[in-house]
């Protein structure tokens, strides 16, 4: 410690701070500069922060996650927190400064990830740099917002867009696949949204976009269907299968067509129903009002199975609709009781009514109305034999009690219906059955075996039996008479015959025969004549042969037919007989003895004989020829006969006469064969007497 | 220690009356104002090389914020990007437990910075006033000081390194961040604001300490 201090160097010409300062301390004001300037620099250009809730985080990252618009950066989530209450996630994105004024109240956001469908592969470069929020905004400038909600999908209208905004609906029944394609030529031109079913469930619909410049295609004519699915048809060419495109057979899609040109053009909002097929949606161009269905109700006490959705509503055999719903009804306050009754819904084209002008759907009820006091009534009936089907059909009924249609505000209206015309073809069927069920089989039968078993008892009796030995015995006797010496001696006693008869024509001969002959021809002529006046009376014979005809018609035919069979039968069972089986040897022996006796006619100079008679024979002959000269004077007798036998012919014409000479002559006949009986007994008795002539 | 003890007394230049070329190192009178070998200027002491230590010493420190804030390295693979800070990078090698490398990393990247920026503001300021520590020691801190500056650069070259080797395009690609532009700049400054030291100082400094030392130890 020392009190006196050095004596310090004082620099008496001390410079300035700026002076005594190196010129090095430039560098570090130089970076702080530049520093300051960079901060405000960055401060300057951050833009407004935005909250978008999302309902996940699903790849979402703090610092990395890009806001894009266009595929540009525009922005990136600084912070990912979640919602209050836990029900989301928020990410909180730094909006660049240049963009910020656009994201007003119109914007959307969605979170682009890796997609694979079958239409193809999106956001692929997500797989490799993450996944980012894709934000859609117009180019408008808006009020700042700095909340917004973000969307599960990619939405199908986005701000900026240009495309033909329309909306696409279900036809009734029908179905739509929607997030899917819409298809012009192959080629697609836009897009349909997700879909939704509509309020009461009949329909569902989804809004579509067709982009630009593709919105010119569509016309109020234009049809949409559904090209999902492929359809297989086999006709005569083969079979062939048809689908749009492999996408579409998986992934579903929807084409569309303007049928009929000079549809009015459309504007964003319009409505088009989706059909099933390409075929259907061409036909439903013709039926301009399709959609404008009146709705009608009709209840059937009777609940009958075969009424289905979609059957055919008819009005005197056109089609005029279809049935829309069937369910049950049970009404104790309109009805009276309370048993289950058929509702139907009808769905009614007033187009197909053949109104005249608009047909307007109030104006078609209005007229049913008017109809239904005439007599106009629904009723059940069979569309189809076959499967059952039925359908309702809209007829006249006269006489029928007083009805009209009954409408009440907010409810379809209820048109009255009559009893129903079903042809139950199965009732039919059991009808006949019942029938032939019911026939007296069993006793026909009955009374067959007992017939049948008496005709068994009948050819089974002895005296039956005993025929065939009877018919034997006649046999027996027979060939006693052709082995007789009568019998032998007949060719002798025609010999003589034919002598004779050479006399007698050597007799004609004489006489004048060929003028007789003409004479004879002349007479005949006249009887042929009245022959033809008898004639006339054939009319009134063939009535009577008819009547006889349907007589012997009306005889129990099949009767005798199974008598015949019968008698066959039995006629069998004769044969069957050892007696019957003897005939044929006894015919043989006959047969033998016949021989027999020719041998015995030969050797007893038979043969010469007939020779000696043939020579006879052909010397009558010449004198036939000789005779014939004479010829017309035989004419001539023998139409004097015939005029006797015309005469006599007349004489019968002339009725008891007849009878009486018939009488006669059968009795004549009938003496003349007990003669011949007589004769033929003496000839038994005394063949001889034959040659003899006594 | 050894060491300090060992010269009991040293006599500088500046109190012999001679000033040594700091190029060639040739010694010439005080009087003389260059170097006749070299051309080089002769200066007693650099007074104004304390400004420039400090000013470089700013900058490297000002660098040095930046450098650990901002990421060093940029991995991207096929699925992801990866940015790491020095420190962060380390921690992660930590968790995954590669603590050597960690370690090898903290003592590279943040704890040698550190200890020079203390380093060269400690000798600044020991210059001007006096001080427990000793001469050599300082002597000694400076030279280790100037020794591993340059291997902070290490950091840096494992970065370029990688950044050129691995890229791989789509697969893996390693970027420099921004931190390494930083790093280098730090090292940079505080390696010249180390060399702007005139550590002849050291020993003017070290005639008052040791004045007053000895007054205190005799009483």
């Amino acid at each position: 410690m020392t009190n006196t201090p050095e004596p310090v160097p004082i620099d008496p010409a001390r410079e300035s701070l700026f002076g005594r300062a190196s010129i090095v301390w430039l560098i570090p004001v130089f970076a702080l500069m530049i520093a300051l300037v960079v901060a405000w620099q960055s401060y300057n250009d951050r833009g407004p922060l935005i909250s978008i809730e999302f309902e996940n985080g699903a790849g979402i990252a703090a610092g990395q996650t890009e806001l894009r618009f266009r595929d540009v950066k525009v922005g990136v989530v600084e912070r990912l927190a979640f919602a209050e209450g836990l029900d989301g996630v928020v990410a909180q994105v730094r909006l660049e400064k240049e963009v910020a004024e656009f994201v007003d109240a119109g914007a959307s956001f969605w979170v682009v990830r890796p997609e694979l469908s079958v239409q193809g592969v999106s956001g692929l470069d997500t797989v490799i740099s993450g996944i980012f929020i894709e934000g859609s905004w117009d180019s408008q400038i808006g009020p700042i917002r700095t909340n917004f909600k973000g969307l599960q999908t990619a939405p199908l209208f986005r701000p900026g867009q240009e495309g033909l905004q329309i909306a696409l609906r279900t036809t009734p029944g029908g179905s739509l696949t929607d997030n899917s394609p819409i298809l012009y030529r192959g080629i697609e031109v836009g897009r349909v949204g997700p879909a939704r079913i509509s309020r009461e469930g009949s329909f569902a619909i989804a809004e579509a976009i067709i982009y630009e410049p593709h919105g010119r295609l569509i016309t109020a004519a234009t049809r949409f269907w559904d090209t999902s699915g492929f359809s297989v048809s086999i006709g005569p060419t083969g079979a062939e299968v048809d689908f749009s495109s492999l996408a579409t057979l998986i992934g579903g899609g929807l084409s569309f067509d303007t049928f009929v040109s000079g549809g009015r053009p459309i504007t964003d909002g319009a409505v088009f129903e989706v059909y099933g097929d390409e075929v259907s949606a061409r036909n439903s161009v013709f039926n301009a009002s399709e959609v404008e269905l009146i709705e009608l109700r009709v209840i059937f006490d009777e609940n009958i199975s075969g009424l289905a959705i979609g059957a055919p509503v008819e009005f005197s055999g056109l089609r005029i609709g279809s049935v829309q719903s069937l369910s049950g009804i049970v009404d104790a306050e309109t009805f009276g009781d309370s048993r289950v009754r058929l509702d139907v819904v009808i769905g009614i084209q007033p187009a197909r009514l053949g109104l005249q002008g608009d047909a307007s759907p109030e104006a078609a009820l209005d007229f049913l109305n008017a109809r239904v006091q005439e007599g106009l009534r629904a009723r059940l009936a069979s569309a189809s034999l076959l499967t059952g089907g039925l359908k309702v059909e809209l007829v006249q009924v006269e006489g029928a009690p007083p009805a009209q249609i009954i409408m009440r505000p907010d409810e379809i209206a209820t048109l009255p219906t009559t009893a129903s015309e079903i042809a139950d073809a199965a009732a039919t069927v059991e009808g006949v059955f019942t029938r032939i069920n019911s026939l007296p089989i069993e006793e026909l039968l009955n009374s067959a075996i007992g017939f049948l078993q008496s005709a068994q008892a009948f050819m089974t009796s002895e005296d039956l039996r005993e025929t065939p030995q009877e018919v034997r015995a006649l046999l027996g006797d027979l060939r006693g008479i052709v082995s007789s010496q009568e019998v032998k001696d007949i060719p002798v006693t025609i010999n003589a015959a034919l002598t004779r008869v050479e006399t007698l024509l050597g007799q004609i001969e004489n006489g004048q025969a060929v003028d007789r002959i003409v004479a004879a021809i002349d007479a005949t002529t006249n009887a042929a004549t009245s022959v033809s006046a008898s004639v006339a009376g054939v009319p009134e014979l063939i009535d009577n042969l008819s009547s006889v005809a349907a007589k012997a018609e009306a005889m129990p035919l099949e009767d005798l037919t199974t008598q015949l069979t019968d008698l066959l039968a039995s006629a069998d069972a004769i044969l069957g007989t050892p007696a019957a089986q003897e005939l044929p040897a006894s015919l043989g022996a006959a047969l033998d003895e016949l021989n027999a006796t020719l041998t015995e006619l030969r050797e007893g100079g038979a043969v010469r004989n007939v020779n000696a008679t043939l020579d006879s024979a052909r010397e009558a002959a010449d004198a036939v020829a000789l005779s014939s000269q004479d010829l017309p004077a035989l004419v001539e007798r023998i139409t004097e006969v015939f005029d006797q036998a015309s005469r006599t012919i007349e004489g019968y014409n002339q009725g008891d006469v007849i009878s009486r000479d018939a009488r006669a002559a059968l009795r004549d006949i009938s003496q003349a064969a007990d003669a011949l009986t007589a004769l033929a007994r003496l000839l038994e008795r005394n063949p001889s007497a034959l040659l003899r002539g006594r | 220690m050894e060491r300090a003890q060992q010269p009991k007394e040293v006599i500088s230049a500046k109190e012999m009356g001679v000033v040594a070329c700091t190029r060639c190192m040739q010694v010439w009178p005080q009087e003389v104002e260059f170097c006749d070998r070299c051309g080089h200027r002769l200066v007693q002491r650099d007074i104004k090389s304390l400004q420039r230590v400090w000013a470089l010493w700013v900058v490297g420190l000002m660098c040095y914020i930046p450098a650990n804030l901002y990421p060093m390295l940029q991995t991207r693979t096929f699925f992801s990007v990866q940015q790491d800070t020095i420190v962060g990078g380390a921690i992660e090698l930590i968790e995954y437990g590669s603590i050597g490398v960690a370690i090898i990393i903290l003592i590279a990247s943040v704890m040698i910075p550190i200890a020079k920026f203390l380093a060269i503001a400690f000798l600044s300021v020991s210059v001007a006033r006096p001080s427990s520590v000793s001469k050599n020691q300082r002597q000694l801190l400076y030279e280790v000081v100037e020794y591993i500056g340059r291997w902070s650069m290490i950091d840096i070259f494992v970065v370029a390194i990688l950044s050129s080797l691995v890229q791989l395009n789509v697969l893996v690609a390693i970027n420099p961040g921004p931190a390494s532009l930083f790093f280098a700049l730090s090292v940079i400054f505080t390696m010249l604001s180390a060399q702007a030291f005139d550590s002849r100082m050291i020993w003017d400094a070290q005639q008052q300490g040791e004045g007053q030392v000895n007054n205190d130890e005799h009483p």
